[in-house]
């Protein structure tokens, strides 16, 4: 079985194969009409011509019948022309007359029924073919019968018969052709309004689920398969709201709750209850920020025209956590290209996983060393500390949610790394861990570069 | 100076009353996008904190009403969604500043009187850090009250660190303020006069610090005595 990619293939080989066999049974037809108007022609010609060698009949002055032919009849039926030949039976089947050696009639078994009537004999390799008119000549029945040989047959109506093809019936191959190129114009027409809702449905990403497939002008035929693709898209899209309706109602309910407990904690006469009460309620709302950006996250797409300056994002992410850092005796400083690095992606979530990592190695990095960025143009960004670096058998684990290397350790929720391999998951984007032969870690976040003119 | 703050959490909102209250400002409370309209199409405030989840409609709605006016009231945005798209509208809707919940009041404080002290906001006085204080009316730095002198470039650097207090300030940032368009800066100009400042305020026993974050930018603090 023969599987056709497009419909307009399948189109066109169904069409070549009818082509192919109307041709065939056209000419078919064609001659065996052309052959029939031949033949009627023919046996017409053959009547007409015993009628008027019938009129040449007549009666002697003894009573016989006799045939004067005129001289230009005579030339016709004489012997060495030898295309056409009469001859004249009566009733006994006695020949009377006849342009044939040794008197012989045209046709032997003559019926003698009808008025008019065709018949057809061999004659050695000759077709004979011709008419017998019934006529009553003073008082006597006779036949009359006038033949041709069909192998001197008329040249005209020959070449016509024998020609036709080369004359006529080629003409029906290109007007089937043209036929089928018109067929295709009409189907590519028809599918027009598909592909333009093909063209619609590659802008629908999980960042555009609101578009929807026209269904003005698709052929009735197609439309329960557009309008089920866009019923379905609807369920994906309630699916998306959702999830966006439930972390903003989360977002909300979690934290002004959070924000009355700290205004209260804030306005509290004993600052050293106050101070332990807005540590813990920082971690808490630490917590609960990172559990909304994962629900955030599961329900976040990329716009794949994004594109985002990795540079700028890491200066920024630097800048914002450096006042922290300082107060905590560590410092921050950033390395690498001060060129804008373009990578694919969303500027927002590359500086969230960017500070995820921050953070996480300000906390690793003992006191008065420094915590490094280092943006490369490649569309890498690395974030190394001094800390005590990571396990081999860590490497894995520390992605995981809620995974902690000290389970009592303050300030750590155990979701910022898997936090920032979601972001890279969501950029195509690889995170690599590694440790620094100087001791501590080394994070890397490698994405898709974006820049114009790649360097080479 | 009277300030609005449009929230729907009623205990929220008396709490930022109480505290905003304590540092000086008098303060209206509105619950509802509806009364927040009605009330600012006739009075006008020194500035505004609007939380943008709103039971009748949302916040940011009123904020591109109040821009589409030409009102440039200070508006401080308060969210609960630290999303990603609501930070971006936010800023585009016109907010000023943006504040994700929970917040610490003292910053909240802080990042209103950074609004009102933009030219052309009411608040014009001084910005204080340690026993170093910068008048800005007078462009003048005090150390425990005393005036000192210092050159224009020193003047303008350290304004601008102490505006932006808390916030790393970036290279292009100090370059843009002193040189403006004018260009032609050389390319350790910045460090002289930052070098220049820091050597000047330690001389003259300014508890503060000007850090410099490599690659980013400076930070002014309070100085760090060393750790216990």
């Amino acid at each position: 079985m023969i599987r056709f990619e497009s419909i307009i293939s399948r189109i066109v080989i169904l069409h070549v194969i009818a082509v192919a066999i109307t041709s065939v049974l056209m000419s078919v037809a064609l001659s065996w009409l052309l052959s029939v108007a031949t033949n009627n022609i023919h046996n017409d010609a053959m009547e007409e011509q015993a009628v008027s060698l019938a009129e040449h009949l007549g009666l002697d002055a003894d009573g016989q019948l006799s045939l004067h032919l005129p001289p230009n009849l005579q030339g016709l039926y004489s012997q060495p022309y030898g295309r056409y030949s009469y001859a004249v039976v009566d009733q006994a089947g006695k020949t009377l007359f006849s342009s044939l050696k040794d008197n012989a009639p045209v046709f032997a078994a003559d019926p003698r029924s009808a008025t008019v009537e065709f018949l057809e004999t061999n004659s050695g390799d000759a077709a004979i073919s011709g008419a017998s008119v019934r006529r009553i000549v003073g008082g006597r029945t006779v036949w009359v019968q006038a033949a041709e040989d069909l192998a001197n047959s008329d040249v005209l109506t020959d070449d016509i018969v024998n020609d036709f093809y080369r004359h006529v019936g080629w003409i029906t191959l290109p007007i089937l052709l043209l036929l089928l190129v018109i067929d295709i114009a009409i189907f590519r027409r028809a599918l027009w309004p598909l592909r333009q809702a093909s063209e619609t449905a590659q802008q629908i990403t999980p960042a555009r689920t609101d578009i929807r497939l026209p269904l003005k002008e698709i052929p009735s035929e197609v439309r329960p398969l557009v309008s089920a693709i866009n019923k379905a898209l609807d369920r994906l899209d309630e699916g998306f709201r959702l999830q966006r309706e439930f972390t903003a109602d989360a977002a909300h309910e979690l934290r002004t709750p959070l924000s009355i407990l700290r205004t209260r904690v804030e306005t509290l006469d004993d600052p050293h209850v106050a101070k332990a009460l807005l540590q813990d309620i920082e971690a808490m709302s630490r917590v609960v920020g990172q559990l909304l950006d994962i629900a955030e996250l599961e329900a976040f797409a990329i716009d794949p025209a994004e594109v985002a300056d990795l540079q700028a994002a890491t200066a920024e992410v630097a800048g914002f956590v450096a006042p922290l850092a300082l107060e905590q005796g560590r410092e921050i400083e950033l390395l690498g290209t001060t060129a804008p690095v373009l990578v694919k992606g969303n500027a927002e979530m590359i500086k969230r996983a960017i500070r995820n990592l921050a953070e996480n190695a300000i906390r690793h990095t003992p006191r008065d060393t420094v915590v490094e960025f280092v943006v490369e143009e490649s569309g890498t960004v690395s974030v190394q500390d001094r800390g005590p670096g990571i396990s081999g058998e860590e490497r894995e684990l520390i992605f995981h949610r809620f995974w902690r290397h000290d389970r009592n350790s303050q300030g750590s929720s155990g979701l910022g790394l898997s936090i920032v391999q979601r972001i890279a998951e969501l950029h195509g984007a690889t995170v690599e861990v590694e440790n620094r032969p100087a001791g501590g870690a080394c994070f890397s976040l490698h994405f898709i570069s974006a820049a114009p003119y790649p360097k080479s | 100076m009277r300030l609005l703050v449009i929230e729907d959490n009623a205990v929220l909102s008396e709490l930022l009353a109480k505290g905003l209250r304590a540092a000086g400002y008098e303060v209206d409370l509105l619950a509802t996008a509806s009364e927040a309209r009605a009330v600012l199409m006739t009075t006008t405030y020194a500035a505004i904190i609007l939380d943008l989840g709103l039971p009748d409609g949302d916040g940011l709605a009123i904020l591109r009403e109040l821009r589409h006016r030409k009102d440039s009231t200070p508006v401080l945005v308060l969210t609960a969604r630290g999303g990603l798209q609501d930070r971006v509208s936010g800023l585009r809707s016109g907010a000023d500043d943006y504040m994700v919940k929970p917040f610490a009041l003292e910053e909240l404080v802080a990042r209103l009187e950074a609004q009102l002290r933009r030219p052309g906001q009411q608040l014009g006085n001084s910005l204080h850090i340690a026993n170093l204080e910068f008048d800005l009316r007078g462009r003048q730095a005090l150390i425990d009250n005393q005036p000192q002198v210092l050159s224009s470039r020193e003047t303008e650097v350290l304004e601008l660190l102490m505006r932006s207090k808390g916030r790393v300030v970036s290279k292009k940032q100090v370059e843009d303020h002193i040189f403006g368009l004018s260009g032609d800066v050389a390319s350790n100009a910045i460090e002289v006069y930052v070098h220049r400042l820091r050597k000047q305020l330690s001389d003259r026993g300014a508890k503060v610090t000007i850090h410099t974050i490599r690659g980013v930018g400076y930070l002014i603090a309070e100085e760090k005595r060393d750790p216990v």
